[in-house]
């Protein structure tokens, strides 16, 4: 293993991480508003194609970011609608905004399949910092998107703990009648956060398409968006520790491809599958520690409310 | 100012739920219609065409009814824990479970008699189904871990699984590289029915006929909708929840996994990666529209197998088939919003008095 692959890993781990930690913040945001959304692999794919296309239109792929961030957000605004206005399960609604977001992008994208990108948002030139050894390439040597997911990161963290809004979008998500006589919109709380979920799921979405491939292929989320909500979960419902998760499994997603260059004899395969065993197995631990101690998930997580039927 | 807010029926309308899929079938056909108009297609006649692929003749009609086999079953195997109020969100992985189980055993009996074959190869399904439910049976029956995660997630290890296995230990030497098992062996494939339906028709049918009666004829399916509704109510009268929820989550695993084994003898040559083409997430749809009755998702499979055989019809004339994709997700968002109307009545209330009070409500 030679040091330039090694740093070429690290690399793809930051990469790869910051792809993930996107959409998971944006589920992070709507669970903890009480919002279970299985939806991000929909949104995703509506956020990759949407910015690829503005941006193939435009030549200019900022306006791709904030177009695929729009549809995204779009998207999203569906399973709230549903959800949260109508009152629809959360599950079938998500699931079916999974198979929504997947038809309805490969529909729109189909003329665009295989072309070149019409811009790219490049690794940003920190000048000297990216010559630092190791650290130069792995934290100064990125795209903007790595840059924008530790922002909505730190963002998330201090709106959720230390603001009045992050504190009512939490009470919705814990007990919303308790929000509701707070003299807060548990309706609008609950809409807001499923947005901006979606919204960020758009973001990562269009990361693929204007940086990591970059180009449109139908299926080109490959499941990414349930690692997204698989993250949430390992993160236990904090956007620090989902932060810590992130970089473990984009590090699994960048060791994959790299296994054989490293004359590691395990199947990338089965390497994929780790994520969701790990997954499944703190679900499980926090079930048997949650005897004992209060369980991290929102307690209001999937639940519908209405002011009329308290 | 006055707000409109949703109040809750004494009884949902009478009729309403088939009211309601109706409502959801125009509200798809018309976003339907104003994408294909965007596309530059003719919405009619490619509705029409795909109307007389699906069901526009006996051919078309075969078609159509082995597409809605492992629809329903899926649909049946949400329905099944859905009545208990488990969400088993896993009927896909379960089915890619199912089909490597019927797989393994037409691997180790390729010399066996077609009878037996084909029995041990649906056992196979069964067993494969409900040994990818057990993890989240188990421990949501001992230790209360939500089934909708632990499921959803092992849809992804079992695809990692089944794409392992073809890649390696189960590639058909003779395929070039190629990530598939050797053709199944002649007898291992279901008898045909008439023009390409095979007999997993008659399978699904009476395993959605079995579980129709049964859950509304018998105690079994009294105390699985008792114990869904109040897990109080079934302690008093006896109930035992964590046997119900194990039994249950398997046995709707064993109805998933068997969909994949009669997918894999009935429609497929051999073991690939798109062997279940998405059929567990839609059976979700399709129980949810079905409201969670077995007679219901015989129906709606049916209507999502003829949209999804539309779907691949239209191809040939240029129109991609992720419209049926389409049209599927906008029947269920159609059915949906109109659903609400038959549970809920809209009201007009004064702004700024609580609704929940004394308020003058003006209707």
């Amino acid at each position: 293993m030679t040091e330039a692959s090694m740093i070429g890993l690290l690399v793809a781990t930051v990469s790869f991480g910051a792809l993930l930690y996107l959409a998971a913040l944006g589920e992070l945001i709507s669970e903890k508003a009480g919002v279970l959304n299985l939806g991000v692999e929909g949104m995703m794919a509506m956020g990759a194609v949407s910015a690829f296309m503005a941006a193939h239109q435009t030549g200019n792929p900022w306006i791709g970011l904030a177009v695929g961030v729009l549809a995204g957000a779009l998207t999203g605004f569906l399973h709230g609608w549903f959800t949260v206005v109508l009152g629809a399960e959360q599950v079938v609604s998500g699931l079916s905004l999974t198979i929504l977001g997947l038809g309805f992008a490969a529909y729109m994208g189909k003329n665009v399949v295989g072309r070149p990108p019409g811009g790219v948002l490049a690794p940003v030139d920190w000048g000297p910092l990216t010559d630092i050894p190791w650290a130069g390439p792995v934290l100064f040597g990125q795209a903007p998107f790595v840059y924008l997911a530790v922002l909505a990161g730190l963002a998330t963290w201090f709106v959720l703990s230390r603001t009045r809004i992050g504190l009512a979008l939490r009470a919705a998500g814990e007990s919303a009648p308790t929000a509701d006589a707070a003299g807060h919109s548990v309706v609008g709380l609950r809409l807001g956060a499923v947005v901006v979920g979606g919204g960020l799921a758009g973001a990562s979405g269009a990361y693929l398409t204007l940086t990591l491939t970059p180009q449109w292929a139908e299926g080109i989320t490959a499941g990414r968006g349930w690692i997204a909500v698989a993250l949430v979960i390992f993160g236990a419902w904090r956007p620090g520790r989902a932060a810590v998760g992130a970089l473990l499994f984009g590090g699994l997603l960048a060791l994959k491809t790299r296994l054989q260059t490293f004359g590691v004899d395990f199947s990338p395969i089965l390497l994929s599958m780790l994520p969701y065993v790990f997954t499944i197995t703190v679900l499980i631990a926090i079930s048997v520690r949650s005897r004992n101690r209060p369980s991290p998930a929102p307690a209001a997580l999937g639940t519908t409310y209405r002011r009329e039927e308290r | 100012m006055r707000r409109p807010v949703l109040v809750r029926r004494d009884r949902p309308v009478r009729g309403g739920q088939p009211l309601a899929f109706a409502v959801g079938l125009v509200v798809a056909l018309l976003v339907g219609a104003v994408l294909l108009m965007a596309a530059g297609h003719e919405p009619m006649s490619v509705y029409q065409r795909m109307f007389e692929k699906s069901l526009g003749d006996s051919n078309a009609w075969s078609l159509t009814l082995n597409r809605a086999v492992p629809l329903g079953l899926a649909g049946l195997a949400v329905a099944v824990a859905g009545s208990m109020g488990l969400w088993n969100i896993g009927a896909e992985g379960q089915i890619l479970a199912g089909a490597m189980g019927a797989a393994w055993v037409a691997r180790i009996g390729g010399t066996w008699p077609g009878p037996m074959l084909l029995t041990g190869m649906l056992v196979g399904a069964i067993v494969g189904g409900a040994l990818l439910a057990l993890v989240p049976a188990v421990a949501r029956a001992r230790i209360g871990v939500n089934e909708i995660i632990t499921t959803l997630m092992l849809n992804e290890i079992a695809l990692r699984l089944l794409q392992w296995l073809i890649h390696g230990p189960w590639k058909d030497p003779a395929s070039f590289n190629f990530p598939l098992t050797p053709m199944l062996p002649d007898q291992a494939h279901l008898p045909m029915l008439f023009g390409r339906a095979h007999y997993g028709v008659l399978i699904a049918g009476a395993v959605i006929l079995v579980f129709g009666v049964a859950a509304s004829r018998t105690a079994w399916g009294y105390e699985l909708r008792i114990a869904g509704s109040s897990a109080d109510t079934a302690r008093y009268a006896g109930i035992s929840l964590k046997r119900k929820i194990l039994t249950v989550l398997l046995l709707s695993g064993g109805v998933a996994g068997l969909a994949g084994g009669v997918e894999l003898s009935g429609t497929a040559d051999r073991l690939t990666e798109g062997i279940s083409n998405g059929f567990g997430y839609a059976g979700i749809i399709v129980a949810a529209l079905a409201l969670l009755r077995p007679s219901g998702v015989a129906v709606v499979a049916l209507l999502f197998g003829a949209v999804q055989v539309g779907g691949q019809s239209i191809q040939i004339i240029g129109v991609p088939a992720s419209v049926s994709t389409i049209l599927q997700a906008f029947i269920l968002f159609g059915a949906i919003g109109a659903g609400v109307f038959v549970r809920y009545s809209v009201r007009l209330i004064q702004m700024g008095v609580d609704a929940s009070g004394e308020g003058e409500e003006a209707t």
